[in-house]
C-alpha cells in the first residue's frame, strides 16, 4: 500500500516536471523561429586603431560568415556590399572592430610552450538597418599551444557566433510595432 | 680602281643593313621590357588555398595562374577551374609566414620524444612561406577575401604579374610587421 502511494507520488512529480519543461521548450522554439526570420549582413572587419595583417582581417571575416551560417539562426547570411541585402525585409548588420591583436609565432609556441601565443579581441555590434543596437559582444580568440596563427581567427569567429546564438534576438512583431519595446541585449564574453 | 670601290660599297651596304637590324632589335627589346604590357608567358605557381576562394575547399592544393585578365585556380588538370576577373580584385597583399612542417604525424612524434627532444626538433622543422591575400568582389557586389600560401619567393612573382595588369599590390615587409607588432600590443582603450 505504502509502495503504491510512493509510486503515485513519483508519477505525479514526474508529470509536474514534464509540464514545467514543456512550455519552456515551446517558447524556445518560438523565439528560434522568430530569430530565424532575420537576415544578417556582415560588414568588413574594421581594424580600428590596431595594426593587423590583412590576412587576419580577411580570415576573421570569412570564418565569421561560415560560423554564422552554421548556427542556422538566420534566414540569410549576406556579405558586405551584397546587392540582395537591399531587398531583404528584416536585416541585421553585424559590425566587427578589432580591439587588440598580439601576433604570435608557431615555432616559438612549439619550442617554449609558454610564449608565442596569438591573441585577438574584437567587439561585435549587431544593429538594425536604422542603426539601433541590438546586441554587443566582446570576444576573444587565442592560439596558445598547437596550430597555426590563423587558427585564432577560427576560435574567435566560433566565440562570436556562439554568443549571438545564445542571445535573444528581438521579436519581429516587436520590431514592426513599437520599437521602444525591443529588448536591448548586451553580452560580454571572454572578460 | 673598280676592284677597290666594289668592296667598299658592299661594306657600306652591310653596315647599313646591320644598323637597321640593330635598331629593330633594340626597339623590340624595349617593347618587351615596358611595364605597361602584360607578361605573355604566364607562370603557374603551386599553391595551397588556405581559405576564401569561392568554390574551392579550404587547404586545397592547386595551380594559381594569371591568364589574360583572369586569376585562375585549378586543383588538377581534369578539375574545373575557379577563376575571378582581375578587375574585381580590390587589393592584393603579399606577406610572409613561418610555419611548422610535418602536420599531425610530426606533432605526435615531437610530443612523444623524450628529454625535450620535441622542442629541439621544432627548432629545425619550420619553413618560411609567402602568403597572398586577395580582397575581391563577386558578381553580386559581395566582398570576399582569399588567402593562398606559396613557396618563398613565389608571392613576389605572382604580385608583379597581377600588378602588370592593373591590380593594386602591397607588400608587407618584415620591418612593417615588426612595427605593427609593437603597435598592436598596445590595446585600444
Amino acid at each position: 500500500m505504502k509502495s503504491n502511494r510512493l509510486a503515485l507520488a513519483a508519477l505525479a512529480a514526474g508529470c509536474l516536471m514534464l509540464q514545467g519543461t514543456l512550455p519552456a521548450r515551446v517558447f524556445a522554439e518560438d523565439t528560434r523561429s522568430a530569430a530565424a526570420q532575420w537576415s544578417v549582413q556582415l560588414k568588413k572587419i574594421d581594424a580600428g586603431a590596431v595594426s593587423i595583417e590583412p590576412a587576419f582581417r580577411v580570415a576573421i571575416y570569412e570564418k565569421l560568415l561560415d560560423e554564422l551560417i552554421k548556427t542556422k539562426e538566420f534566414h540569410e547570411v549576406l556579405r558586405d556590399g551584397d546587392r540582395t541585402a537591399e531587398g531583404a525585409q528584416h536585416l541585421l548588420i553585424l559590425k566587427t572592430t578589432v580591439e587588440s591583436y598580439t601576433p604570435g609565432s608557431e615555432t616559438r609556441r612549439a619550442v617554449t610552450t609558454v610564449s608565442g601565443a596569438t591573441k585577438l579581441r574584437v567587439r561585435s555590434q549587431l544593429c538594425t538597418r536604422d542603426g539601433q543596437l541590438v546586441l554587443e559582444v566582446v570576444s576573444n580568440g587565442n592560439v596558445r599551444f598547437f596550430g597555426d596563427n590563423l587558427r585564432a581567427t577560427h576560435n574567435l569567429a566560433h566565440n562570436v557566433a556562439s554568443a549571438i546564438k545564445h542571445s535573444t534576438l528581438p521579436d519581429l512583431t516587436a520590431s514592426r510595432g513599437n520599437r521602444k519595446t525591443t529588448e536591448l541585449a548586451r553580452l560580454q564574453y571572454g572578460r | 680602281m673598280i676592284q677597290r670601290i666594289a668592296p667598299r660599297k658592299r661594306i657600306i651596304r652591310m653596315l647599313a643593313g646591320l644598323t637597321v637590324v640593330i635598331c629593330c632589335r633594340t626597339d623590340l627589346l624595349a617593347q618587351n621590357q615596358s611595364p605597361a604590357d602584360p607578361p605573355k608567358a604566364n607562370t603557374r605557381s603551386r599553391v595551397t588555398h588556405i581559405l576564401g576562394f569561392e568554390g574551392i575547399s579550404n587547404n586545397a592544393q592547386g595551380d594559381l595562374s594569371v591568364q589574360g585578365d583572369v586569376l585562375r585556380f585549378q586543383k588538377t588538370e581534369a578539375a574545373a577551374p575557379a577563376q575571378i576577373a582581375v578587375s574585381s580584385i580590390q587589393d592584393v597583399t603579399i606577406g610572409a609566414e613561418d610555419k611548422q612542417v610535418g602536420g599531425v604525424p610530426m606533432t605526435l612524434v615531437k610530443t612523444a620524444a623524450p628529454y625535450g627532444g620535441g622542442r629541439v626538433m621544432s627548432l629545425f622543422s619550420h619553413k618560411k612561406f609567402d602568403t597572398v591575400t586577395l580582397e575581391y568582389l563577386d558578381a553580386n557586389g559581395g566582398f570576399h577575401g582569399a588567402i593562398f600560401q606559396l613557396s618563398k619567393g613565389q608571392g613576389q612573382v605572382l604580385g608583379s604579374e597581377l600588378e602588370a595588369i592593373g591590380a593594386h599590390v602591397s607588400v608587407l615587409t618584415t620591418e612593417t610587421s615588426k612595427q605593427g607588432t609593437q603597435e598592436a600590443t598596445n590595446e585600444v582603450k
